[in-house]
């Protein structure tokens, strides 16, 4: 018996031995490669041609916009790894962004690479970054494409820490699409209407009631709205916008004076509340509206029975998306795709396209815990040569491209058609279309093709259905963004972006904000009419414990900073 | 070292039958149980390196911390983050909440609990038990997401219980009530959500206690001429009591612990007065804030109140003359 016992445990000890020393081997292995590929890495940048070790960095990104992946697994990611020897495992966002942010600076443990996206003031201010400036210095791609955006992106103490996303190349193309805030309403309505030209929002709700009325027994939607969490903003920003500002955050700015001020507690805000007030009593707002999180907000959108929302092209594109793609399968379905409208109060000017900005408080940034930070220098630099932004933004010559005789990019209907998500996720343009050092979307490469299909005419009209082509040319436009007024030049913008340090006043504003408006904003939509100003008035009182003008100030200083900075 | 000797000098302290007291005594029980001594050491070493080193970590508390900077060179605050807590009445209101919510899951878990163990013990019917037992406590393997989800849906405008309430002529088309949006309807929401999902599971501890009971009791008290009722007043539940007290005194210790998950998934904008708890407040204002000085305050104040609630539960049962813990 003990004979026995003690084989056994000998056998147990061989077995476990071997299975660390085969790990150990594993280690070694891996830990050689990484050390023989540091002095390789300096030469990165200069020869790529030279055949490299590989490496894989660790890429953590704030956004959870696709499933987890190796960037050699897709198409584009193995050119790039071909060119450089890099590889990135992309690790997305699973759950709440600053918690996980919050537990990464607690353990002081970084991923090699951080995009994160709305927790950035956190990381810089756990000095979880390094320092980019002597990096830059020796990448000639990244000093070519961020060159004239240097001096903004600097820290207050001098130091550079992230790229961010969005630096502008060549000229300014818009966008054909509506990828800004809008009003959107289906095509039925304003088919059954005979296409009128909407200008305000009084006229949109009418139409919208109008319709219903109608078809009473359809059990349609007047009009839902998005309020979970974060995206709040998509309903309390509508009265900025009918106002006539762009997506400046929390302010409106004074084109003249330059003031910044706060529109919660304005007429416009308790209009915009009390036409919602109206609509719930008229039994035309989906009152879930203020319970449904982000996902039966998106179900809801793709159910066909909704009317009309406000919200941001991005944010609803998912959604949005399903109705075209239907549509293109079966033209009946056109019906329920949304036609996009520019409104104000009064019929003026709207200002919801984005003026070209420059996004200052989004983007990558190298952790001080990573390997070797020149070879992910090396590759960012590399990705930012011109053929390489083609291949991220167009794909291969032939194959997902066409280039005319006069030297214009375009795509064929079949390409258009190959183009699924399904191949944006294999291909890669899913994984490479943002987020990472690049050309601004609405960048020009330097023989005057669109950095971005989707900005390229020619793509734009491949596009169209001959549906889409009966509506554009009801309302007399060639493209979606025609219908809208061209965005005036704001030297700040986006007055959101203007980073703002953790724990002070300006974001512990925004926090009781966020309470105090999440808190009464659905108590006035779903409130008697009879009670509206009743419960209008508890909400000044609860927003004016807040130091509403200390934080209008410090934009202002911001905002005539930034002017002065362009000059 | 010298052992030997040591073994010498104690046997012939017994030897010259002088009985040894105070640490005379202690060395002496020390060498006799020596072995058990050293068998202890690896899991007082493990007890000190992962329960009480990481307590070190509660100074964090009394500075104004700032991640990233090496120990000396925080700014040590004082009592400024309990401070800031207690008069901020946001906290004295997620404090009533957690204090509530967990009220009534201790009271509405007991109670379900211990009946359907009392009837599911009545049943001789083995599949229907067997059947009734396995979809009371399915829901206990969902994950809070999954079963927020089901909740949300059920409570929705359009969900079946508004349904329903139309159908009966409770309420007219149209006027259907937004039930996670009433920030009173909140507590009960949640008690009744928590029932829901861990009923089957509590039962099971209770299931096994009556097991336990001799039946020779019952068959002792059914011919004394008792009914059903007399004999699960008189008989299971009076079996049962001692595990009901150890675990009314462990959960009582786990009254600041509402849970985060169900509280943090059926929040929104409408009920958030009643549906944030302690956990939350430390989520949004502590880490989310990169205060985390504020979040382990508001953490150890935690711990203690449970300790404290702990040791007064205990000690009524002690003096209750029941079962208790220590």
């Amino acid at each position: 018996m003990a004979k026995k016992l003690l084989l056994t445990c000998m056998a147990a000890v061989l077995v476990f031995t071997a299975a660390c020393s085969n790990g150990n081997n594993g280690k070694n292995n891996a830990s050689s490669t990484a050390s023989s590929s540091a002095p390789a890495a300096t030469e990165s940048a200069a020869a790529s041609e030279k055949p490299l070790d590989k490496v894989t960095f660790s890429y953590f990104l704030g956004v959870a916009n696709a499933p987890d992946v190796n960037t050699n697994e897709t198409t584009i990611g193995k050119a790039f790894e071909d060119q450089t020897g890099v590889n990135f495992k992309i690790e997305h966002l699973v759950g709440d962004l600053k918690a996980k942010i919050g537990t990464m600076i607690a353990s002081n443990d970084y991923p090699d690479v951080i995009n994160p996206d709305a927790g950035i003031d956190q990381l810089v201010d756990a000095g979880a970054f390094m320092d980019l400036t002597d990096l830059i210095e020796k990448s000639p791609n990244i000093k070519r494409v961020y060159g004239p955006f240097l001096n903004q992106m600097k820290a207050a103490d001098g130091k550079i820490y992230y790229l961010p996303i969005s630096a502008q190349v060549g000229d300014f193309v818009p966008d054909p699409e509506i990828n800004q805030g809008a009003f959107w309403i289906q095509r039925r309505v304003l088919k059954e209407a005979g296409y009128p030209k909407i200008k305000t929002l009084d006229e949109y709700t009418k139409l919208i009631e109008d319709y219903v009325a109608k078809h009473k027994d359809e059990d349609l939607t007047g009009l839902i709205s998005l309020t979970h969490d974060w995206r709040f903003f998509a309903t309390s920003n509508v009265p900025m916008h009918l106002d006539g500002y762009p997506n400046d955050g929390n302010v409106e700015v004074d084109m003249t004076t330059f003031e910044a001020k706060t529109y919660y507690t304005t007429d416009s805000t308790k209009r915009w509340l009390q036409k919602l007030n109206d609509l719930n009593a008229k039994g035309l707002f989906d009152k879930a509206s203020f319970v449904d999180n982000y996902d039966q907000y998106l179900a809801k959108l793709s159910s066909k029975k909704v009317l009309g929302f406000f919200d941001y092209g991005w944010q609803s594109a998912n959604a949005r998306n399903l109705l075209v793609d239907a549509a293109r399968q079966d033209p009946t379905q056109d019906d329920f795709v949304y036609f996009p409208m520019p409104l104000t109060w009064d019929g003026g000017k709207d200002q919801l396209l984005d003026p070209p900005g420059f996004v200052k408080n989004r983007g990558i940034g190298i952790s001080v815990s990573a390997k070797d930070p020149e070879r992910i220098m090396g590759y960012w630099d590399n990705l930012l040569k011109e053929e390489n932004q083609i291949l991220k933004s167009w794909g291969i010559k032939g194959e997902t491209y066409e280039v005319d005789d006069k030297g214009r990019f375009y795509r064929t209907a079949e390409q258009i058609k190959k183009i699924d998500e399904p191949f944006n996720l294999s291909f890669g343009f899913r994984y490479f279309n943002w987020d990472w050092p690049q050309y601004g979307a609405n960048s020009t490469l330097s023989d005057g093709n669109a950095f971005a299909p989707g900005f390229q005419p020619e793509v734009f009209q491949m596009r169209l259905t001959d549906a889409d082509k009966t509506i554009l040319e009801k309302y007399g436009v060639k493209t979606y963004s025609e219908l809208f007024a061209a965005p005036d030049d704001r030297a700040w913008y986006p007055a959101w972006g203007i980073p703002k340090t953790q724990g002070s006043p300006e974001q512990i504003w925004e926090t009781t904000k966020d309470e105090v408006t999440k808190k009464f904003y659905p108590k006035l939509v779903l409130a008697k009419p009879a009670d509206f100003d009743k419960v209008w008035e508890e909400y000044l009182t609860a927003f004016g414990k807040l130091d509403t003008a200390g934080y209008e100030k410090w934009y202002t200083e911001q905002i005539k900073a930034a002017i002065e900075a362009a000059k | 070292m010298n052992m030997a000797s040591n073994i010498k000098s104690t046997t012939t302290s017994i030897a010259s039958d002088l009985k040894p007291t105070g640490i005379k005594l202690f060395f002496k029980k020390l060498v006799q149980q020596r072995i058990l001594v050293l068998m202890s050491v690896p899991f007082l070493i493990w007890l000190f390196l992962f329960k009480y080193l990481p307590l070190w970590g509660w100074t964090t508390a009394f500075q104004k911390y700032r991640p990233a900077k090496s120990f000396s060179e925080q700014e040590w605050v004082g009592l400024d983050q309990f401070k800031f807590l207690f008069q901020d009445e946001r906290f004295l209101r997620v404090l009533r909440n957690t204090l509530a919510q967990s009220g009534i899951n201790l009271a509405l878990g007991f109670i379900t609990a211990i009946i359907l163990a009392l009837l599911l013990n009545e049943l001789r019917g083995m599949i229907f038990k067997r059947v009734v037992q396995t979809v009371t406590y399915m829901p206990h393997f969902l994950s809070w997401v999954v079963a927020a989800g089901i909740i949300q849906a059920t409570l929705a405008p359009d969900g079946i219980i508004n349904m329903l309430m139309i159908k009966l002529g409770m309420i007219e088309k149209g006027q259907e009530i937004l039930f996670l949006g009433i920030p009173k309807d909140f507590w009960t929401i949640l008690g009744l959500g928590t029932v829901w999902k861990d009923l089957g599971w509590n039962t099971i501890v209770y299931l096994a206690a009556m097991a336990t009971i001799d039946p020779a009791q019952y068959e002792a008290a059914e011919m004394d001429g008792a009914g059903r009722f007399r004999r699960m007043w008189n008989v299971t539940l009076p079996g049962i009591k001692s595990v009901i007290v150890v675990l009314l005194i462990l959960n009582i210790g786990n009254l600041m612990e509402s849970g985060f998950e169900a509280q943090y998934l059926l929040k929104n904008g409408m009920n958030i007065d009643y549906s944030e708890n302690i956990d939350i407040f430390v989520l949004t204002y502590g880490i989310n804030q990169s205060n985390f000085s504020l979040a382990v305050a508001a953490g150890m104040f935690k711990s203690l109140v449970s300790i404290v609630l702990l040791f007064i539960a205990n000690n009524i049962a002690k003096r209750a003359g029941e079962s208790r813990l220590f």
